[in-house]
């Protein structure tokens, strides 16, 4: 057989050999019999001669809702309340009090981040940090405490910037992106095809649980995905590029910044005195890269130039943007839409541009470069005649660029053409030095102690403002793509991105047709009407394949297996559902009820199938080793993070905020291919959840990495749970363990005080949730006494009962 | 064929890989027999062969798929693309044609190329095979007789991470097994008291795609390399003072009795009973460490030829020590020994073989910390015997043009062509596979890919690439991608 014609059989495989649709792709369909999870569960017990185990005991069980919901141990108070709690409503009740405890966002949102590859680097060989993907992350935290209805988090990922939801949309650029910009352009190519499969990958994967990565190349070897159908997907991103993009500040976070400027300019008027004076003048602040303030009396001004005599390096001086302020309560920049002229212009760069000098964008991207060495003068001239009190201007204004620099230079105004009066200038400032500091120097030296003090302390609080303004500024900057009118998409034959072939529209998938309606778009569709049209194909409610995917993640992540043992892969190659009837039961139950991911935790939570008692039993081992029909709930070791979270909560150390920017466990560096070297000194602001820590592509905390923890490379929508001795040898051996070991023992002793019995009643109650007891309490004692309280709990944390969701 | 029983499997594979299901499933419209002939000739779905990974004991050693030639394997990976022209394959043309332009010049990584330039060594006959190899690299050209050079690998990038991360994992993208988790993973060890894939770092610090060249990526931790060096040790290897001694010992015997109580309430888990033997092999681990990186015992002669007395320069004398701790590694039955010289943290071509601007004096550098070293390991082991049982392999990501770039005095990446070589176990010697254009351009003879490259070490292990596969996330992933042929003219 040829070989094309094998390739062309293999497509159809599924449709052919059985004569019917693929099971994920046919609309899930209300159950004949089976109203409950219990139901269903125990319908194929019996079939298989078995019964669900005896229910956990009440001491188990909430700490397995904890683990499992929160991903922290209960405390033993909580335990005992509910032990104690002999009220009907008593589980329940535990179950709505975990639902509004916001730990359970920080719980969820990590497993989701598996699962769309979320990491806080660029991966390849830069591997630069991207300190603003944070958004996306805290997005994620926040659709779960909110129970965001679940087909609204799909649309907004897709198109949020459409809804207000601006960061919502780093899921798609959440993945790797090799920023090595080579001059070879079918390197160029590639890696933007690279980038573009894996955003059309990871929708596939996250939401419709179909690998359509693999028909970049070929047509999908076992699923109903064409060539074109990786295309048309590709066509919805096409548009979308990596980087950040401003999204809003909170009307909160914008008042507090106008708090910051009123304070910070107090505090410059009050310090004005500490300016030394030399020669009878006070010499303002040297020039600086960044921004320089000219104040002056209000002038009335038509014609304001600016003219560089030299330059720091000697190279064409430049301008991010000139800023005209008038005077008063609520000033403007009058600069914006000023005619521009100058002596001469930096030729052929996009990125340089007279018109950049009044464009209301800072940086280097954006700027004015003269077309002479050291020297060149722009002009704006104003449609009126205004008054203004301060100019101000800079080399680039983001801080990147440290050349071009205006070292001598004066600003003139005028009314009338011609008539220049000089207003400010490099010869009222101190000689240029490094350029690094927008601040005058003070000196303090020359004024009495009390003065000085007081002088030094407002300097202090207006160092301390503007390091936060600088943070709450860079909190508009998000990871979360920029979109432009594309091109239109081509297949690129055997994915070849040299080897373009015909053009397609924007489109679902073809094997969906038959349920859900076309996109119907043009090849040049308008970039935001692409992913709109396709967030709502994804969400429609007739998509067999949406609600069917997520319900599975959440029984996964509670069960520690999926219906679909594979939860990203629906197709022909991944798993068939154990219970398939229980899978349309609950996706429909899901679709019912909003779309509620809090609702399908609910029916889990209450159902005797999670109840039960995870021990071994003989006949279920003997007929279904692994559990999969739920005889039991099937015990497992907890994920990485649950581990450093709990040592770190046992130990009374864990920083509870929430949201902002990730905590680095590397030692951070500037490399251009950044050299991340795990760091062993922690800081209380390291001391946070796990999940908000800046996942660095490629590498692993020194410590809890080994415990499998993805770092964000690929999607992980199944975590692998291994055991190595390096994994034994970081949580017993390590520094960081250590010091939490002994700052659990200081809180045990200063709750138990000396007595050796009470010191480890209250060591196993939090640590296992339990008493010790008969000879365990004899050794534990011994070692206690030889060995004192630290080693104790250096050993309880790297137990199997700490250690393991039972 | 070895059979695995579904129970040993992941739960991944034991569904999914269970043939007879599979036709089951798919053969009611087609002769189920018939269709897996078919499949089986044209290797599409392949026969994932899956080793029996016992949870307690990860690493014992398992069953090749066939005869296995080679038992242990010994990369020395030379990172930021090591010049063939320079030192492997000659090119009598490029001295011929030295400072003129090459015809159909092309951009390459950094931009435009200037003229052809001659190798910055002469070549010398070595050997009694008369390989011609460059006077920059004598001690390993020496070797010659012992060595199948393939002359005409290829790569898929001309970017450093991306092509590193390539020659470690088959992939250009991360997230992928590299080849020594692969190994293990088939393998195990012979050796359940150290790992059973280690990296060795170079003493001037890690490669440029780091952890990918020595990641399990979607296999089980365990078969992840575990990366120390002679001066860098494994983290965490001992508890802090205030635990040391009895408190340690102790608290691990407490440890282990609290566990084992726990464990007779889930008699027969093998995820609890695992945690309890990682913790054993932790143990011993702090004593066979110790040990094998304890490199005082070796004798004043041994130091001398691998030059890890040198005084001189310190990165030689690492890197020597290096190469000592390789063997010891080997001779302690380590599966997989992955060798790097050659660092990232420095920059551009200061701590690598990436000469772009000036190679004349970037390359003898580089030359002199591995030439004596890595040769001295080779003949070592050979002299032990060793060579029967290691496959050496040598690489590099890429190669470098033929040209120096314009402006400078290097010479920029080179996909299109470039050397590797294997030696030791099961490897056909001397012989010279491939072979670039007159410069050294791209590849012309015999062009084998990376892919290949990988094919012909998995053989000589007792591999086939195509049946050792691991499913993830929709596929049936394998080291050699969905490509690569066994180069049988390097088998012996």
């Amino acid at each position: 057989m040829p070989a094309s014609i094998f390739y062309s059989f293999l497509i159809c495989l599924p449709l052919l050999l059985n004569g019917k649709t693929h099971w994920s792709l046919i609309p899930p369909e209300r159950p004949s019999s089976g109203k409950s999870i219990d139901d269903f569960i125990t319908k194929k017990l019996s079939e298989k001669g078995l019964k669900k185990s005896k229910e956990v005991p009440k001491r188990i069980l909430i700490r397995r809702v904890y683990l499992d919901m929160l991903g922290l141990v209960p405390t033993p108070g909580e335990v005992a309340a509910f032990v104690l709690d002999k009220r009907e409503h008593a589980y329940e009740r535990v179950i709505e009090k975990v639902l509004k405890n916001p730990s359970y966002g920080e719980r969820w949102a990590r497993h989701w981040l598996d699962v769309v590859r979320y990491a806080d680097s660029a991966g390849f060989e830069t591997n630069h940090e991207r300190p603003n993907a944070y958004h996306y992350r805290d997005y994620v935290i926040r659709a779960f405490n909110e129970d965001k209805p679940y087909d609204q988090f799909v649309f907004e990922q897709i198109a949020g910037d459409t809804v207000g939801q601006d960061a919502a949309t780093g899921f798609i650029v959440a993945g790797p992106k090799d920023i090595v910009g080579g001059k070879d352009p079918l390197l160029k190519k590639q890696q933007r095809a690279n980038e573009l499969a894996d955003m059309v990958g990871v929708t596939g994967s996250a939401f419709l649980g179909l690998t359509v990565g693999c028909a970049r190349c070929h047509d999908h070897k076992f699923d109903p995905i064409s060539q074109v159908d990786f295309y048309s997907m590709q066509a919805i991103f096409e548009g979308v590029q990596h980087g950040d993009r401003n999204i809003p500040l909170t009307a909160k976070q914008k008042q507090r910044l106008d708090e910051m400027t009123t304070e910070e300019n107090d505090l410059r008027a009050r310090l004005k005195k500490f300016i030394p004076v030399v020669d009878g003048k006070r010499l303002g602040v040297p020039v600086n890269f960044k921004r320089n303030l000219e104040n002056f009396d209000p002038v009335e001004v038509r014609f304001v130039r600016f003219t560089t005599e030299v330059t720091n390096n000697n190279s064409e001086p430049c301008i991010d943007e000139l800023e005209l302020w008038t005077p008063g309560k609520d000033p403007k920049n009058a600069a914006l839409g000023a005619k521009l002229t100058s002596s001469g212009d930096y030729a052929n760069n996009p990125k340089h541009k007279l018109a950049h000098l009044n464009d209301g964008k800072y940086g280097n991207e954006r700027s004015w470069i003269s077309d002479q060495k050291g020297k060149g003068w722009a002009q704006l001239e104003l449609p009126e005649s205004t008054t203004i009190e301060r100019i101000e201007w800079g080399r680039d204004r983001t801080g990147r660029y440290k050349d071009r620099l205006p070292t001598k230079y004066r600003i003139e105004v005028a009314t009338e053409p011609n008539k220049w009066k000089v207003v400010a200038g490099s010869q009222n400032r101190k000689p240029f030095d490094k350029g690094e500091t927008e601040d005058p120097v003070y000196d303090f030296a020359n004024h009495q102690e009390a003065e000085a003090e007081q002088g030094r302390a407002w300097q202090a609080k207006l160092k301390e403002l503007q390091t936060k303004r600088a943070d709450l500024q860079k909190m508009n900057k998000a990871y979360t793509g920029t979109f432009n009118q594309p091109a239109p998409t081509r297949v690129m034959y055997r994915g070849n991105p040299l080897a373009p072939r015909d053009v397609v529209a924007p489109e679902g998938l073809s094997a969906l047709k038959p349920l859900l309606k076309p996109l119907d778009l043009k090849p040049d569709a308008p970039e935001r009407e692409r992913r709109i049209a396709f967030a709502r194909w994804l969400t429609h409610p007739k998509n067999p394949l949406t609600a069917r995917v997520m319900v599975n993640r959440i029984w996964h992540y509670h069960f520690g297996r999926g219906l679909v043992a594979t939860p990203s892969d629906f197709g022909d190659m991944g798993f068939r559902p154990t219970h398939p009837e229980l899978l349309d039961w609950l996706a429909l139950e899901f679709m019912k009820n909003g779309w509620s991911v809090k609702h399908m935790h609910r029916l889990i939570l209450h159902s005797k199938t999670y109840r039960q008692a995870s021990l071994p039993r003989k006949d279920g081992l003997a007929k279904d080793a692994g559990s999969e029909l739920l005889w039991r709930f099937p015990p497992r070791r907890l994920e990485a993070e649950a581990i450093r979270d709990n040592a770190l909560l046992l130990a009374g150390g864990l920083d509870r905020k929430m949201y902002g920017p990730g905590f680095l466990l590397f030692v951070p560096n500037s490399n251009y291919a950044r050299n991340w070297v795990a760091k062993d000194d922690f800081k209380p602001e390291d001391m946070r959840r796990m999940i908000y820590t800046m996942r660095i592509r490629m590498e692993q905390d020194s410590i809890f990495g080994a415990f499998d923890c993805p770092d964000g490379g690929q999607a992980a929508p199944n975590r692998s749970r291994s055991t190595t001795p390096i994994q034994a040898l970081n949580l017993y051996n390590s520094g960081f363990m250590a010091d939490l070991s002994k700052r659990f023992a200081k809180r045990i002793a200063e709750v138990a005080g000396e007595d050796p019995g009470k010191q480890i009643g209250r060591a196993y109650a939090w640590t296992f949730g339990r008493s010790p007891q008969g000879e365990e309490t004899k050794e534990t004692l011994a070692y206690l006494e030889e060995h004192g309280l630290p080693a104790l709990c250096r050993v309880l944390l790297n137990a199997n009962e700490f250690l393991f969701l039972q | 064929m070895m059979l695995p029983q579904p129970e040993n499997l992941s739960p991944a594979g034991s569904s999914l890989l269970n043939r007879r299901d599979f036709l089951r499933r798919s053969g009611t419209a087609f002769g189920g027999m018939a269709l897996a002939g078919l499949l089986a000739d044209d290797h599409l779905l392949g026969s994932p062969i899956r080793p029996e990974i016992h949870p307690d004991r990860p690493f014992s050693a398992r069953k090749t798929h066939f005869p296995a030639r080679a038992k242990q394997v010994l990369v020395i990976y030379c990172t930021g693309a090591v010049s063939h022209v320079d030192t492997w394959e000659h090119k009598p043309e490029l001295f011929r044609r030295h400072d003129t332009p090459m015809p159909g010049a092309i951009n390459t990584f950094q931009g435009e190329n200037g003229n052809l330039i001659k190798p910055i060594r002469d070549f010398k006959a070595r050997g009694t095979c008369g390989k011609m190899t460059s006077d920059l690299l004598p001690e390993l050209g020496s070797l010659a007789d012992d060595i199948a050079f393939i002359h005409s690998l290829t790569s898929k990038t001309n970017t450093h991470g991306p092509g590193e991360t390539f020659m470690s994992t088959g992939f250009i993208l991360e997230g992928f097994p590299s080849m020594g988790a692969w190994s293990t993973y088939a393998l195990g060890t012979e050796n359940e008291d150290l790992p059973a894939f280690v990296s060795i770092p170079d003493p001037r610090g890690n490669p440029q795609a780091s952890i990918n060249n020595w990641s399990n990526a979607f296999l089980p931790a365990q078969f992840q390399g575990t990366p120390f060096s002679a001066s860098k040790k494994i983290r965490h290897l001992f508890p802090p003072d205030k635990f040391a001694g009895k408190t340690d010992s102790d608290g691990r015997d407490l440890l282990k009795r609290i566990n084992e109580r726990h464990l007779q309430k889930y008699p027969g888990d093998s995820e609890l009973a695992a945690r309890i033997a990682g913790y054993e092999l932790a143990a011993r681990m702090q004593m066979s460490i110790p040990e094998v990186t304890d490199l005082s015992k070796e004798p004043a002669s041994i130091l001398k030829e691998y030059g890890a007395d040198d005084t001189k320069n310190k990165d030689r004398a690492g890197f020597a020590r290096n190469c000592i701790l390789a063997r010891r590694l080997l001779e302690k039955g380590v599966r997989f020994v992955q060798l790097f010289n050659g660092s990232y943290a420095m920059g551009e071509g200061v701590g690598n073989w990436d000469g772009h601007k000036s190679i004349e004096a970037q390359y003898p550098g580089h030359a002199h910390i591995l030439d004596q070293p890595a040769a001295a390991l080779i003949r070592d082991l050979k002299t032990r015997g060793m060579l029967d049982d290691v496959l050496v392999v040598w690489c590099t990501e890429f190669g470098r043009m033929p040209t120096f770039q314009k402006g400078a005095s290097g010479r920029d990446h080179n996909p299109a062509g470039f050397t590797g070589w294997l030696a030791g176990a099961g490897v056909n010697a001397p012989y010279s596979h491939g072979a670039t254009d007159a410069f050294g351009w791209k590849a012309e003879q015999d062009i084998a890919t990376v892919h290949d490259f990988h094919a012909t070490i998995l053989h000589l292990l007792g591999l086939d690439h195509e049946r050792l596969s691991y499913y993830h996330n929709g596929i049936n992933r394998r080291l050699t991608d969905v490509h690569g042929h066994v180069i049988k003219e390097i088998l012996a």
